[in-house]
């Protein structure tokens, strides 16, 4: 009798999945010499810590990382919960769904009003029209009806704490990469994907910054590459997160975002919708 | 032809002249099966990952949580008027439409509408368990 302790081939995961070379740089310590440029704004609660991670630059190749950052726990290291990604996610793929299928019922169909033959004595069989479904060019009794959307909103909390949950992610896996800005030397595609190899960040990358105008040079750098791509920080969401490798924030995008996200743990509800006026607020 | 082979399977003896029908006997198909046919495997479809639309989907969806509220998600959806920020079953889609862009319709569109609202307002109201 031999024992089979190897994974059946359905749970078996390839071993080029993580690439090790990524994983070589470890979180910094309590104790390096690097500045720490930027603190959290927002009050911590007393039981948790900050996230420390390093901050790059952009503007050479092969330079060591400026200092250090400080995340908020609570926008940077929540629980990782899968189900409200998968919540998010398909509410994202969905909710601007408008299916155009449609067909013609038999009222609707060209044709048939009269009766084909007598009811009785030709040896056929009865029928009333010849668009019924059960003809041949007939109408279809239940088939899709007219375009039809699967428009459905998920709580604002779940939405927010679903783009929590995936930067925490994306941080726990060391995806998630601080920048200081986003200058780049020249406008040149190669450099930025001779950098991003050098640096192991991964196939894909996602850039995202606060304002609405990027420099020149990165905008010029990203417009023929397929997979790095160039957001502002309003446009930042859960499928954009997953389905690019690498998230590269700026500072200022880390400031906006904490700020945004941290609102909603200590909000009032609304009493009435968004649309009217509130007094204070934005 | 298979359903041929099937009868005879399940009506067989044990006996040798029982065994040599248990293949079909035709070699041509006569039937409305087997009407594709093609000269080899065809090319698995290329899908392009990255093009623009896929990159960029889902971008702009968190709007109204990252911009102040000012937008809400259901202003970026491309659709019929009647069917923005809206989901019903199909009567409640229909009166939509006819309320929002029933006068803008052709004659026979409209009449169209109207019969089929009419026939399931009777469905739903006055048939089956739930009136």
């Amino acid at each position: 009798v031999t024992l089979d302790t190897a994974l059946p081939p359905n749970l078996r995961l390839p071993s080029n999945l993580v690439d090790p070379d990524r994983l070589k740089r470890p979180p910094p310590s309590e104790d390096s010499s690097l500045p720490l440029i930027r603190k959290c704004d927002a009050a911590l609660p007393a039981h948790l810590s900050p996230v420390r991670t390093w901050v790059d630059t952009l503007e050479s190749k092969d330079s060591e990382p400026l200092g250090l950052t400080e995340l908020h726990p609570d926008v940077f290291a929540v629980t990782p919960r899968l189900d409200i990604l998968h919540a998010v996610e398909t509410w994202q793929r969905n909710y601007k769904r408008i299916s155009h299928a449609s067909t013609k019922v038999r009222s609707e169909v060209r044709g048939g009003g009269r009766k084909p033959w007598n009811q009785k004595g030709s040896g056929r069989a009865r029928h009333g029209s010849i668009r019924s479904p059960l003809w041949r060019g007939g109408g279809v009794s239940h088939g899709p009806r007219g375009p039809k959307s699967y428009y459905y909103m998920l709580p604002m909390k779940v939405r927010v704490q679903g783009l929590k949950v995936a930067l925490s992610s994306k941080m726990a896996q060391q995806y998630l990469h601080v920048v200081d800005s986003l200058n780049i030397p020249t406008p040149d595609s190669q450099y930025l994907l001779e950098l991003i190899r050098s640096r192991h960040w991964g196939e894909s990358v996602l850039l995202v910054d606060v304002s609405e105008e990027f420099p020149e040079n990165i905008l010029q750098a990203t417009e023929n590459l397929k997979t790095v791509n160039l957001i502002p920080a309003i446009g930042l969401n859960v499928h954009s997160m997953l389905k690019h490798e690498a998230v590269i924030l700026t500072l200022d995008t880390v400031r906006f975002l904490e700020e945004k996200l941290l609102w909603h743990d200590e909000r009032y509800t609304f009493l009435y919708p968004l649309k009217l006026p509130y007094s204070d607020f934005p | 032809m298979f359903a041929l082979g099937g009868l005879l399977r399940v009506g067989s003896t044990f006996f040798h002249s029982a065994g040599n029908l248990l293949l079909p006997v035709r070699t041509i198909s006569t039937g409305s099966c087997c009407q594709i046919r093609m000269h080899a495997i065809p090319q698995p479809k290329q899908v392009d990952r990255w093009n623009e639309k896929r990159s960029m989907f889902g971008i702009y969806d968190n709007i109204g949580i990252l911009g102040d509220f000012k937008a809400h998600p259901k202003d970026l959806i491309t659709a019929p008027c009647w069917l923005k920020g809206f989901r019903g079953n199909e009567l409640q889609r229909l009166i939509r439409k006819k309320k929002m862009v029933g006068d803008r319709m052709t004659t026979l569109d409209r009449h169209n509408l109207e019969k089929r609202i009419r026939f399931l307002y009777r469905r739903f109201n006055r048939t089956g368990k739930h009136r």
